[in-house]
């Protein structure tokens, strides 16, 4: 069955996500991963649905917390580990780290540490495509604190003012950093969109790769048809913020949350299918890691290499 | 009477207002190469950013000139994502103060994006910012950020004094160069006519020695490039001073060795800029000098910048908080005859009678 088969190519790609993030949490207490990970463990069927649905022209521009994008896009896995490493098979020689993932070849178009800022970089894309009269789309990842930012509503106005092919996806874990939601924002994202005149959907599944994908089918049509669209999507950070440790512990947030979200989450669910598939995974993990093992440390000759 | 304005002077050189250079690059960057455009609040309209972009957006279309909403940060943050597409943006401020709102697309995106990825991912594009002077400008509308912006490695920063400086620029800045530049244009300057010769007769994106001398050396950017010439011209009538004048150009990657050259021949050094001197550009030329040689100089050099305190509005006080001409030419004496050389000042104590066509309000 053709559902079947989609079905486990999300499952297969968001439990490598998963596997490579357990391996970072493995080697992190050895230092050889010597920069902040921002984990996106639990919210992994966001990147694998959205980006099954988009064509490998469309251009994603993303966040600190971006290593399931990176590997949703079709990222080599070797080149990143290279990178966490900061090695020189690193994909950008070692100089970018775990933040600034980016893949260019197939359309991850960078990942930024200050919050909100490649939301206009998606909108800069998208206004180059409709300028060519090209059917491209450009999407737009950030989280839902992200959308506080006065940039994110600079960029929503531009946007439908140009009628940009952009698609604004919000992945909504409730939280930035250790502050709730409710406390930050007076507004709701897919009303406030809609007072720009921007249609949105609010997903509360983000649990499900199929529902995922096929909201970012919709919504990228319409936006293929030349308008921009806001997709939110419930999702849930199982991890601290930045590291690789649990935070219940500080009792901003409940373990319960967490419990709640995982009783959804297919990787846990099935996991009879993530048995079957692990071993093949952790086999491809195995190589990436050799591979950043092998790879030299950049010195002096790099140091100063690609500043301008 | 036209801002931009062009007078033919013999077969090769010509008269051509400031603003009349900046129409004839970004013309001809649009005629040239179907990814640049022009994106800034009010370039198509009627005053087209004093002159350099009037009637581009009815001659290339919308998709090409367009104005923005009040959106500097998101503006930049667009140019950049075009950029890392393959397009060419220009924007615009009218102010640089109203660059400061980008600060964060400019510092945290565009100066790291080269570097940041390893030269995955480069964002060529061109700034331009005006600095304000006189006519009220007050705090806001007058703050010229070259040492803010030449801070940040990954940016290239540059500060055209005439029109010829920005016909051998701007091509090679917009057909070449792989990163952000920043031009921090005069608005002094927009409407002055100058004396220009065909396009890249100088090396572009470096220093220049804008007069010869022997007796002093007169470090200068923007506008106070021209207050050095016309002091330097005072100082030779009146007193036979030979004072050489180095237009720093470009501010992020001047060539040091021609100004430590200058200064290892006159062994005397006046700089003139035009922001403050606190951590500006008159310390980076100190530091430039003394880490080359500490005898380069024969006594402290003079420094002349804006008065440590943002800028007033009442003309009595804009008057004395900008080096006026005749502190120019005092610095060069000074420096040459010393404090006490008896040589009788010009009376000029406002730039503003020096640029009668300069007119607010605008």
């Amino acid at each position: 069955m053709k559902d079947e088969a989609i079905y486990r190519r999300l499952f297969r790609t968001a439990l490598l996500i998963r596997l490579v993030e357990e391996r970072v949490i493995e080697l992190y207490p050895s230092d050889k991963i010597q920069s902040p990970v921002h984990l996106s463990i639990g919210q992994e069927a966001v990147a694998v649905g959205v980006c099954d649905a988009l064509g490998p022209d469309d251009l994603v521009f993303a966040t600190y917390r971006s290593h399931g994008f990176y590997i949703a896009k079709g990222g080599r896995l070797d080149a990143m580990f290279a990178e966490l490493y900061g090695r020189t098979g690193g994909v950008s020689g070692g100089k970018a780290g775990s933040m600034h993932l980016a893949a260019p070849e197939v359309g991850l178009m960078g990942s930024s540490a200050v919050v909100a800022s490649t939301i206009p970089h998606a909108v800069g894309a998208a206004l180059s495509f409709k300028r060519h009269g090209s059917s491209r789309i450009a999407v737009a990842v950030f989280g839902d604190g992200a959308t506080e930012e006065g940039v994110y509503h600079e960029s929503l106005n531009f946007a439908q003012l140009m009628k940009l092919p952009i698609l604004f996806l919000c992945e909504d874990n409730g939280l930035a950093v250790h502050s709730h939601r409710p406390v930050r924002q007076a507004y709701r994202l897919t009303q406030h969109a809609e007072a720009y005149g921007i249609p949105g959907r609010r997903l509360e599944q983000g649990w499900d790769m199929l529902a995922v994908r096929e909201a970012t089918l919709e919504a990228a049509a319409r936006v293929r048809a030349g308008a921009p669209f806001v997709l939110e999507i419930a999702t849930s950070r199982y991890k601290e913020h930045v590291g690789v440790g649990d935070d219940f512990h500080f009792n901003y947030r409940t373990r319960d949350s967490v419990e709640a979200w995982k009783r959804h989450d297919p990787l846990i669910v099935e996991a009879s299918l993530a048995a079957a598939l692990r071993p093949e995974l952790e086999r491809e993990i195995e190589a990436a890691v050799a591979f950043a093992e092998a790879s030299s440390a950049p010195g002096r000759p790099e140091l100063l290499t690609d500043v301008i | 009477m036209s801002v931009a304005t062009a007078k033919p002077l013999g077969q090769s050189a010509r008269v051509l207002s400031y603003a009349g250079a900046l129409l004839e690059t970004m013309d001809a960057a649009l005629a040239q190469h179907p990814s640049v455009f022009i994106m800034g609040q009010g370039v198509d309209d009627f005053k087209g950013i004093f002159g350099s972009t009037t009637g581009l957006a009815e001659k290339y279309g919308a998709a090409r000139v367009f104005d923005v909403p009040l959106m500097e940060e998101g503006m930049t943050g667009i140019a950049i994502g075009s950029a890392l597409v393959g397009d060419y943006p220009i924007t615009t401020h009218i102010r640089a103060d109203f660059s400061f709102l980008a600060m964060n697309q400019i510092i945290n995106l565009a100066a790291k994006y080269s570097y940041m990825f390893g030269g995955l991912m480069r964002c060529p594009m061109l700034i331009r910012i005006v600095v304000g002077r006189s006519w009220g400008q007050g705090a806001q509308h007058s703050q010229s950020p070259q040492a803010t912006f030449a801070h940040y490695p990954g940016l290239t920063v540059v500060m055209p004094s005439s029109s010829q400086a920005i016909l051998d620029m701007y091509p090679a800045i917009i057909n070449r160069h792989p990163g952000p530049v920043i031009s921090i244009e005069h608005r002094l300057l927009y409407n002055l006519e100058f004396t220009v010769s065909p396009a890249a007769q100088r090396v572009p994106l470096t220093t220049y020695v804008a007069r010869r001398g022997n007796d002093v050396t007169v470090v200068a950017t923007s506008v106070m490039v021209l207050e050095a010439l016309r002091a330097a011209q005072y100082a030779e009538d009146k007193a036979g001073v030979s004072a050489e004048i180095i237009d720093l150009n470009s501010i992020s990657h001047p060539d040091w060795e021609v100004v430590a050259a200058s200064v290892r021949k006159t062994g005397r050094l006046v700089i003139a800029d035009t922001s403050w001197l606190e951590y500006g550009v008159a310390a980076e030329v100190c530091r430039q000098l003394m880490v080359r040689d500490t005898r380069l100089l024969n006594q402290p050099p003079t420094m002349l910048g804006m008065a440590p305190a943002p800028c007033p509005t009442a003309k009595s006080l804009e008057d004395i908080y900008y080096p006026s001409q005749h502190e120019t030419v005092d610095a060069i004496l000074t420096q040459v005859k010393g404090r006490d050389h008896g040589i009788d000042l010009p009376v000029e104590r406002s730039m503003t009678e020096g640029y009668k066509r300069f007119r607010g309000p605008f």
